[in-house]
């Protein structure tokens, strides 16, 4: 029996679907089987995210209707051999096409075959976070250093707070830039940590190719070497139980001028 | 047999009190107090208390009874005493009396109501909001909203170990903590807010609410 994690945040933007994708993967390349669930009907990005968007056949709704049956609707990522699979959302209804029963029940089902269940929520705290958080066992809130983010996630901590079949919530701070923290232009991980109070999960740089490779349909954490993709995979290991330390968040990188010139400034 | 007084009336140095008998019927105790009320040759105006002893009447019958004092010009009813209230009204005032305690943050779109004082154990974040009818104490930092003395109490306070909310509310008074209370933003560690005599919200020390609201401490005992 595997464990379901909604991945939410209340605000919109501040890279729900980009987690959601980028731990998937991390996770199927540690080895577990996993399961990623849209939930985001009527917007559905993460098949895109993932470059499996040509593949769908059936979808969230198609199953939850008994259109088809569940293994049928789910999408297998050929770069993982059999670990990594989507089960994508409709594009064509919206939200309240499905209820927090039956997706409670399509969780219960994925659990049983897949070691992870990742459920991408869409933003707002109506009808599609309601179906989102229903089967869940566990919550990740995804903020940034932005005001306007800490509070959606405050409210959603709030909320999550009052479901007692999910574990306390626990946050990813997301899109972090390291020259606006040090100047004190964005709220710094501590501000943030002690305002929301709990448990930090990990932290992500802000890096471009985050960008680059969602367009290209391949989630950035395939590249070992880019450091948002450093970020994805310690979260990962801490979410298989591993304790790996919070990763320095300073660009490593001095010049040979620079350095020579810290020695001589003692 | 002389049928028993069923209105004493006697002359304290708060003024005149008519003691009503308790164990008669009600319409009986109406009659015969409007007979009292019109024999009696009161003279000038009189100031008197009513005792129902231990009859429980309810906010109609009390106004009746008033009425019927009222009857003559020279009786006025300042207050009417009782040595018995219903459950009800009694459960309510041991509520508004005490302290609820809520342990937790407060977190924005959030709601936490008590009917007497309310001592919240965790921060208060922005958008949340805590309204007590008596006082709101807050162990932790107040960010959000708060609202004392929520039934009309203007000595209600609001006392935090980190007073940065923005909204205080004290009875109907409203006061957003904008930059033109700058005394906050420099140090609001350990502060209380309350219902200056000029009628707006003012904030000091915590240490000063010992003088400010001294009826505020309900200690008794020590040295």
């Amino acid at each position: 029996m595997g464990e379901a994690i909604v991945i939410t945040s209340g605000k919109g933007g501040v890279g729900k679907t980009t987690t959601t994708a980028n731990l998937g993967t991390a996770l199927a390349l540690q080895g577990k089987k996993v399961c990623l669930m849209d939930t985001d009907i009527g917007l559905r990005n993460l098949d895109v995210v993932l470059g499996l968007e040509n593949r769908i056949i059936y979808d969230l709704v198609d199953v939850v209707e008994g259109r088809c049956k569940i293994h049928q609707a789910l999408v297998k990522d050929k770069r993982f051999e059999d670990k990594l699979y989507l089960l994508p959302a409709a594009q064509t209804t919206d939200k309240n096409a499905v209820n927090p029963e039956q997706m409670k029940d399509l969780v219960n089902e994925l659990k049983r075959d897949y070691d992870y269940v990742l459920i991408d929520c869409p933003a707002g705290i109506e009808q599609g976070y309601k179906n989102a958080i229903a089967g869940a066992d566990k919550a990740i809130v995804v903020t940034t250093p932005e005001i306007s983010a800490v509070r959606d996630a405050d409210r959603i901590i709030g909320l999550l707070e009052q479901e007692e079949a999910i574990d306390p919530p626990k946050l990813i701070i997301n899109r972090i830039r390291q020259h606006l923290m040090t100047k004190g232009e964005a709220l710094d991980i501590n501000e943030i940590t002690t305002h929301l109070s709990i448990d930090l999960l990990g932290i992500v740089a802000d890096d471009e190719s985050v960008i680059t490779s969602s367009n290209k349909g391949e989630p950035v954490v395939m590249d070992p070497s880019n450091r948002a993709a450093l970020g994805y995979r310690n979260i990962a290991r801490r979410i298989l139980g591993e304790s790996v330390p919070l990763m320095s968040m300073d660009t490593p990188k001095k010049g040979v001028m620079s350095k020579l010139k810290s020695i001589f400034a003692k | 047999m002389t049928k028993k007084q069923l209105i004493s009336i006697k002359g304290t140095k708060e003024g005149l009190v008519l003691r009503l008998d308790d164990q008669c019927s009600y319409t009986e105790l109406l009659e015969e107090l409007v007979k009292k009320v019109s024999d009696e040759g009161f003279e000038g105006q009189a100031e008197v208390l009513l005792h129902l002893g231990c009859r429980y009447c309810n906010d109609e019958q009390a106004k009746e009874i008033i009425n019927c004092v009222q009857q003559t010009e020279h009786l006025r009813v300042t207050k009417i005493q009782s040595d018995v209230m219903t459950v009800e009204e009694c459960n309510r005032r041991l509520l508004e009396n005490q302290s609820e305690t809520y342990v937790g943050i407060v977190r924005s779109g959030q709601i936490i109501t008590a009917v007497g004082d309310l001592v919240v154990i965790g921060d208060v974040n922005p958008n949340g909001r805590v309204i007590a009818g008596g006082n709101v104490f807050v162990l932790g930092r107040l960010k959000g909203i708060a609202h004392a003395g929520a039934n009309g109490n203007r000595n209600a306070v609001i006392a935090a170990s980190w007073l940065e909310a923005t909204h205080l509310i004290i009875d109907n008074v409203i006061e957003t903590m904008t930059d033109e209370l700058t005394v906050l933003s420099e140090q609001p560690e350990m502060e209380c807010a309350y219902l200056h005599t000029n009628g707006s919200i003012a904030i000091d020390r915590l240490q000063e609410l010992r003088l400010l609201r001294p009826n505020l401490s309900t200690f008794k005992g020590g040295s």
